[in-house]
This record gives structure tokens, C-alpha cells and sequence, in this order.
């Protein structure tokens, strides 16, 4: 009789155990907060904003990992600017991020060659990085945006006019 | 804006998961994909799907051939592939879960490893990249496919955004007052269906699959209201195009309608403490028309009131007072403002409030000062207008960047106010957000006494092997290389001495330099020279015809002033002004003296073209930026010098 009751009573805890597995396992996502995007609008100087999901962080994915995600989904973001139809400085067509590191408070975004086609100007430039600093600034623990070109560190882009040897910052703008 | 996407990518979510990783099978796959031959050799196959190494060549070709690149090393957990979009596919090891951009999506089997390798579900990879892979007895093959219509509407007008995996070229095949049907050559679509839109003239979306499975077809018909307008197909990219509708009437709300706050409550917040006077409203004319009290202010009410365009705070204040305000700048924003010699009439109160304000709080912060704090939930626009019963504050929902961030004025007998782009104090004690003071953008004066105080540096951009922008055979070079040189003459006249870093259409430290070398060398003349100023003179360009007018760039905080002097000269040059703009630019951020870099019109703009080509129009402004130069030497005196 004692046997049966035991018995029993771990079958009914086996069929609420894996009950409660395939509820949790059937789980959409959930809200990973929101990604505030800036981009430059085509005054040259106001930032235009937009919001987009981002994942939450996810089982056995690090503070390091979660944080470094988000940084280059954001910096993917910020390259793509908003849908094609809002008036805004857009990088050059074909620029895609290659990868970011985080490194203390410094996101550092390895950007394809592609963004040296450049129309000329400060204007242009201009717009894009403030877009993309702002961005990335925007997230916990990043004050500055480092730029590499093709895994480069460089002066300026080719007859350029920015800085881009060190790290970039809200307030240069 | 109303705005509802219409993105299909998730057919994985009608399969059940399968927790148990497929099985290696060295079986290769060959997959057609337009004139290539794609071989996937590192390739699992399992009833849950086809599952691809990322060292597999085959993957290699994959990415090339769609302009993706792949992030990962042996050992991440995570493999992330950025399309040519650019969107970011992010994929976990052992978590069924993937991300494409923002949209979260669940595949029938987790990726996984075998030794090294991840391998990833091959069926929702092709998705993300807006491919299909379809199978006939030639064998498989990859299908672009038309992923996403964008529908937004904006005021009387709807576009639709169009985007695919491959080149579109759209083709209008029937047209009547009612009805427009375009064709997508070349591309299948997940979207097949009937979608209701309900603004700007259009009724609704009908989209169809036709054509062969090897050679698709996509054709979506936009069903019009009456009266409404098509504009042609726009392309923005290859593959994407935007398709463009007028309404005759105001656009009725989409799909998702744009929220819209609800009214305001019959007491707001703060009325029960402080009833103001006109209820909760913002004052309007019968407020305005009452006499304003004599004698020391008291703030009798603040009441809030949201509104389909922001909110309001309006603040009650009978008598006599002035105001001062600040706000801190992004991410930190707090608002407040401190009404100076008034009494506040009731208890201090910490209050939440919706979108786009988070919290407003009251106090008597001293004897004679009331202060109105408000959280905002961003940048918000913000405006604050003196009335005839107190101070509106004005939140709208739009973010702004660079708002002034400090005003004052008064109310009362007289009524002004003025609002600056820095902060007239720093916050006071017990404010917090102090902190973040200390990079606001411009503080001290210039400190920089000048060697040579009637030297000036002029820097002609480029020249020599870098040609700057170009546009008909106009080099930018050129252009900025003659408006210094009638400059340098201006100067000379009013009896300044002037050098230029180069006056022949030559690179300054040498040809082919590196970008470092050159900027530096110009940055050189000046400092080494001990120069007074520093102007660098340039043409702008962009992508478009779209952006014209006269930008001055500076860096740092001494450059303001001269900028300001110079932009008082030149916003009447004939083009647009587009005023001064902080950025990280070299030379004027690696020289010591008052510096600017004058973008004075755009070579890529056709009004502006036509300017810049003109002498005398070049002749104009070369005396405008001098006369700018000599209004800044007349305020801003060299000390123990005499005035220019």
C-alpha cells in the first residue's frame, strides 16, 4: 500500500514537472526592452529617433555577450537608419557593420569600406557618425564609439574631414 | 504615423519542435541560385530540416552571393549573420529561438555544434536572407522573395515600402480609377493575401503569387479610394521600392492607428491642492483677459493636461515674477523651473504622468523661490510661454536633439521670456543631474593669446592630389582654392596680415599623403604661426540634389563667437543658412586659436551649383566671411592689443 502511494505520489510529480517544462517551453519571447535609434535628419544637425525591439537577454548569455549583442545590433541599426522613405543622412549604400567590440566604456564598430564613399563634404559625414554615436552612446555603460574601417584604424575616410583616430563622443557634437 | 508591417518569416512557428538535433549526413546539397550552383557538403538533413555548417564553403558562397557577413568564432555561443540589408540574424546554440533584426522567430531545431562547427537551420537562414528553397525534379533551388510591404501613412498620403531579396522592378500591368496592379518579375512572396490599409486613398492590398515556381511572379493590387492619386514606383535601393498614394480626403486611420492619449480626467493631478484658475485647461482667451495682481507671485495651481499633440503644465501664478528654466540634455531628461519672489499656496507634490512627461513635481525650494520639476520620457520638444494667468509648458510627443536647454523671463506686468542654447547657472544644490553639467558643450572663454594677433590663417580645402568633391567637372578644390584667395585681398585691404596653407592647387604636405599628414600640416601653418583665427573654406556635397546652403563647423568652445560673427554676414548669401555645427572635425579641432571650417553650399545642389560657379557670387561671400572676421575682431579684442 505504501509502496503504491509513493509510487503514485512520483508519477503525479513527474506529470506536474514536465507540465510546467512544456508551459515554460511554449513561451513566446519575452520583451527584451527598446533600442532608441538616432539618425540624422537632413538639416544636417536635428536627430530623428526610432525605437526598436530588442531580445531579451537569453539563458547561459553572459553580461558580456548580452552587452556586446546589443551593441552591434544597435550599431547595425544606427548604419541602416530609419525605412527609406524619412529624410535622413543614410551612409553610403552597401555600408554594413563587421563586427564591435566593447572595451571598457568604448563600443568600437568595424565598418565595411564600403563607407568611404563618401559624396564629399562635411555634411554627409557628419550626419552619419553623429547618428551612430548617439546611438551607441545611448547604451548602459557606452560613452564613446571607436570607428575602424575594415578592421583599420584610421585618420579620417579618404578626403575626409572628421577624426576618427580616437573615440567619438556626445559632446563633440 | 500610422504604420503596420506586413512580414512573413515564421512558418517555423506552425512546426513543432523537435529538441533532438538532426543527424550529420555528408549527403552534399545543390541548390540553384540564379546562374550559380550553391553545394552545401557540411550538411545535416532530419525530418525537423536541413541544417548547414558555417565553415561549410558552400555557406560561404551563400553570404557572398547575398551580401552578408558572418560574425562568429569557434567557441561563441552565438552566430550572427548581418545581411546585406542591413539586419542582423542572430542565432543562439542550443536555443530554438533566432532573432531577425527586432522580430523574434522560433526554429524546428536549435542550432547546434559537431566539434567546432556550428550548424545552423538552413530553411530559417534562407528566410532571413528573403530567400526561398524550393525543390522540382531539376533539383532545388532559391527563390528571392518579396518579404515586405511597409505600409505608412502620413497625413492625405500612403506609401508603401516594397522589399525583396533581389532586384526590384516593378511594372504596372492594370490601372483603373479604382484599382492599380503591379508585377515583381522574378520573386515569390510569403504574403499571399488580402490586407485591409483604410488611409490615404487606398482601401486595401490584395497580393498573389503567379508565374512558374522556378520563375515566380508577385503581383499586388492596391484597390483606391476615388479621387485618389498613384504616383509612379519609386526605387530607393535595388531591392527596395516605394510605392506612393495621395488621398483626396484627411487619411483615416491604418491599421494601427497612432495612439492617441485619452482625454484629460475632470480634475487633473494637481487641482485638488492647488485649484488654478480656468479649471484644467490651458489658458485661453477668457484666462487672458483677466487682470494680472500686483505684489509678490504665488503659485496657486499646476495643473496637467495631455493633449493629442503632447501635454501642457500649466503653472498658476498671480503677481509679479520671473523665471528662469533648464534642461538637462539626453539621456537625462529632467526639466525645471524655478519661479523667482513667489509663494507656493499648498503642500510641495511628487506626482507620475503619462507619455510624454513621467513625473512633475512642486516645491518652495527657498523662501522665495518656487520650482517646477518634470521628468520627461525623452528629448521631448518642450516650450515654455509666459500667459496672462501663469507659464504654459508646452511637452510635445516628437523628439528633438540640440532644444535650448535654458530660458528666462517674467510674468505679470511684464511679459517676456528668451531661451539659449547654455545654461545661464548651473543647476542649484540638491538638483540632482548636477553631474551632468559638465559636458554641456560650451563653457569658458578662450584662454589662447595669440602670437601674432593681426595674423589670420586661411585654409583652402584640399587641393592637389585630393580634389574634395566634384560635381560637372567643378572640383571642390578649385572652388574653396579661389574663394581664399579673394578673401586673403579683403583681409590684406582692411590691414591684416594673412597666410594661406597653400595658395597654388597643391597638397600641403605632400602628394598622395595620408589624410593625418595633410590635416596636420594645415593645422601646422596656423599654430606654429601663432595665428589669431583660423578659417578653413570649403564646398559641401551629399548623395542628392536635396541639401543646400552655408554651414559653419566648429569644435570647440572658442570657435562659437567667430562662427556666430561670420554667420551674421553670410545668412543672407543667397543660399540657405544652415547655421553652426559642433562636430569632431580635424582642423578645426587640432588648432589653438578661434577656429571654423565654412561649407559655404552644397557643389551637389543645383541653386547652390549655379552660386558656386558664379565669380561674383564667390566674390560675396569671400567679403561677407571677411567682413564676419572683422566684427569678431571688434567684440572679441586680443587683450593688451588694439582693436582691430
Amino acid at each position: 500500500m505504501k509502496i503504491s502511494r509513493v509510487v503514485s505520489l512520483v508519477l503525479l510529480l513527474a506529470v506536474v514537472a514536465a507540465g510546467t517544462w512544456l508551459v515554460l517551453s511554449r513561451r513566446g519571447p519575452a520583451s527584451g526592452g527598446n533600442l532608441r535609434v538616432y539618425y540624422t535628419k537632413l538639416d544636417g544637425t536635428t536627430l530623428g529617433t526610432l525605437s526598436v525591439s530588442l531580445r531579451p537577454r537569453q539563458p547561459g548569455e553572459s553580461d558580456v555577450e548580452h552587452a556586446r549583442n546589443v551593441a552591434l545590433y544597435a550599431a547595425v541599426e544606427a548604419v541602416a537608419g530609419p525605412p527609406s522613405d524619412v529624410p535622413a543622412i543614410h551612409f553610403p549604400p552597401g555600408t554594413r557593420v563587421l563586427g564591435v567590440t566593447l572595451h571598457g566604456e568604448t563600443a568600437y564598430v568595424d565598418l565595411s569600406s564600403d563607407v568611404d564613399a563618401q559624396p564629399g563634404g562635411s555634411f554627409a559625414e557628419n550626419g552619419e557618425f553623429k547618428g551612430l554615436v548617439y546611438t551607441l552612446t545611448g547604451l548602459p555603460g557606452v560613452d564613446a564609439v571607436g570607428v575602424t574601417i575594415a578592421g583599420r584604424t584610421v585618420e579620417t575616410l579618404p578626403g575626409g574631414h572628421l577624426e576618427l583616430d580616437e573615440p567619438l563622443h556626445r559632446s563633440d557634437w | 504615423m500610422n504604420r503596420f508591417t506586413v512580414r512573413i518569416g515564421s512558418a517555423a512557428l506552425a512546426l513543432l519542435a523537435c529538441l533532438a538535433p538532426p543527424a550529420r549526413a555528408d549527403a552534399p546539397l545543390a541548390v540553384a541560385y540564379g546562374a550559380q550552383t550553391i553545394r552545401f557538403t557540411h550538411v545535416a538533413a532530419s525530418p525537423q530540416g536541413i541544417a548547414v555548417g558555417v565553415e561549410d564553403p558552400g555557406f560561404a558562397q551563400l553570404l557572398q552571393a547575398t551580401g552578408s557577413i558572418l560574425t562568429w568564432k569557434p567557441g561563441q555561443r552565438y552566430v550572427m549573420v548581418t545581411t546585406g540589408v542591413p539586419v542582423v540574424v542572430s542565432f543562439a546554440i542550443g536555443d530554438r529561438r533566432y532573432d531577425v533584426g527586432p522580430i523574434s522567430l522560433e526554429a524546428p531545431f536549435a542550432p547546434y555544434l559537431v566539434g567546432d562547427e556550428a550548424y545552423l537551420p538552413l530553411d530559417q537562414l534562407l528566410g532571413a536572407l528573403d530567400l526561398a528553397m524550393h525543390r522540382d525534379a531539376a533539383g532545388a533551388f532559391l527563390v528571392p522573395q518579396l518579404t515586405t510591404l511597409d505600409v505608412r501613412s502620413r497625413g492625405t498620403a500612403v506609401t508603401i515600402a516594397a522589399h525583396a531579396g533581389a532586384p526590384l522592378h516593378p511594372r504596372i500591368v492594370a490601372q483603373s480609377p479604382s484599382a492599380i496592379t503591379y508585377e515583381f518579375d522574378g520573386v515569390g512572396t510569403p504574403l499571399a493575401g488580402t490586407r485591409a490599409v483604410g488611409s490615404g486613398g487606398v482601401k486595401s492590398l490584395e497580393i498573389v503569387q503567379a508565374g512558374t515556381p522556378r520563375d515566380p511572379k508577385t503581383l499586388v493590387t492596391v484597390a483606391l479610394e476615388p479621387g485618389a492619386s498613384v504616383q509612379a514606383p519609386r526605387a530607393t535601393d535595388e531591392r527596395d521600392v516605394v510605392l506612393a498614394y495621395e488621398g483626396s480626403g484627411p487619411a483615416a486611420p491604418a491599421e494601427m492607428p497612432t495612439p492617441v492619449p485619452p482625454p484629460p480626467p475632470a480634475g487633473s493631478a494637481y487641482a485638488p491642492a492647488y485649484p488654478g484658475p480656468a479649471g484644467n485647461a490651458a489658458p485661453g482667451p477668457a484666462a487672458a483677459a483677466q487682470p494680472v495682481p500686483s505684489g509678490p507671485a504665488t503659485v496657486t495651481g499646476v495643473s496637467v493636461t495631455p493633449g493629442s499633440d503632447g501635454s501642457t503644465v500649466a503653472i498658476a501664478v498671480t503677481g509679479n515674477a520671473q523665471f528662469e528654466w533648464h534642461r538637462l540634455r539626453d539621456p537625462d531628461n529632467r526639466f525645471w523651473i524655478d519661479i523667482k519672489g513667489a509663494q507656493l499656496n499648498g503642500p510641495a507634490l511628487d506626482e507620475n504622468e503619462p507619455d510624454p512627461i513621467v513625473s512633475v513635481r512642486v516645491r518652495q525650494i527657498d523662501p522665495q523661490t518656487v520650482r517646477v520639476a518634470i521628468s520627461l520620457a525623452g528629448s521631448k520638444q518642450l516650450d515654455v510661454s509666459p500667459t496672462a494667468s501663469g507659464i504654459d509648458i508646452s511637452i510635445g510627443n516628437e523628439e528633438v536633439a540640440d532644444a535650448p536647454r535654458a530660458g528666462s523671463g517674467s510674468i505679470g506686468s511684464v511679459v517676456a521670456v528668451s531661451e539659449s542654447a547654455m545654461p545661464i547657472t548651473p543647476a542649484p544644490l540638491g538638483e540632482p543631474g548636477t553631474a551632468a553639467d559638465a559636458s554641456w558643450k560650451f563653457g569658458a572663454r578662450s584662454t589662447y593669446v595669440p602670437t601674432n594677433p593681426r595674423l589670420i590663417v586661411i585654409d583652402p580645402g584640399h587641393g592637389g592630389s585630393d580634389r574634395g568633391s566634384s560635381r560637372n567637372g567643378t572640383d571642390e578644390a578649385v572652388i574653396a582654392l579661389d574663394i581664399a584667395k579673394r578673401l586673403r585681398d579683403l583681409l590684406l585691404a582692411q590691414g591684416w596680415q594673412v597666410k594661406l596653407t597653400h595658395d597654388t592647387d597643391v597638397d600641403v604636405y605632400a602628394p598622395d599623403d595620408t589624410a593625418h599628414q595633410e590635416l596636420q600640416a594645415r593645422v601646422d601653418v596656423a599654430n606654429d604661426a601663432g595665428a589669431r583665427l583660423f578659417v578653413s573654406i570649403h564646398c559641401n556635397a551629399f548623395y542628392n540634389a536635396g541639401p543646400r546652403g552655408t554651414t559653419l563647423y566648429i569644435s570647440k568652445d572658442i570657435d562659437r563667437p567667430l562662427a556666430e560673427a561670420i554667420e551674421q554676414q553670410t545668412e543672407m548669401d543667397g543660399t540657405k543658412n544652415d547655421g553652426i555645427v559642433k562636430s569632431h572635425l580635424y582642423v578645426t579641432l587640432h588648432t589653438e586659436m578661434p577656429a571654423t571650417l565654412i561649407e559655404t553650399a552644397f557643389l551637389s545642389n543645383p541653386d547652390d551649383y549655379a552660386l558656386i560657379v558664379s565669380p561674383a557670387w564667390r566674390q560675396k561671400i569671400a567679403g561677407e566671411i571677411a567682413a564676419g572676421i572683422g566684427a569678431y575682431a571688434q567684440a572679441y579684442p586680443v587683450p593688451n592689443q588694439p582693436p582691430q
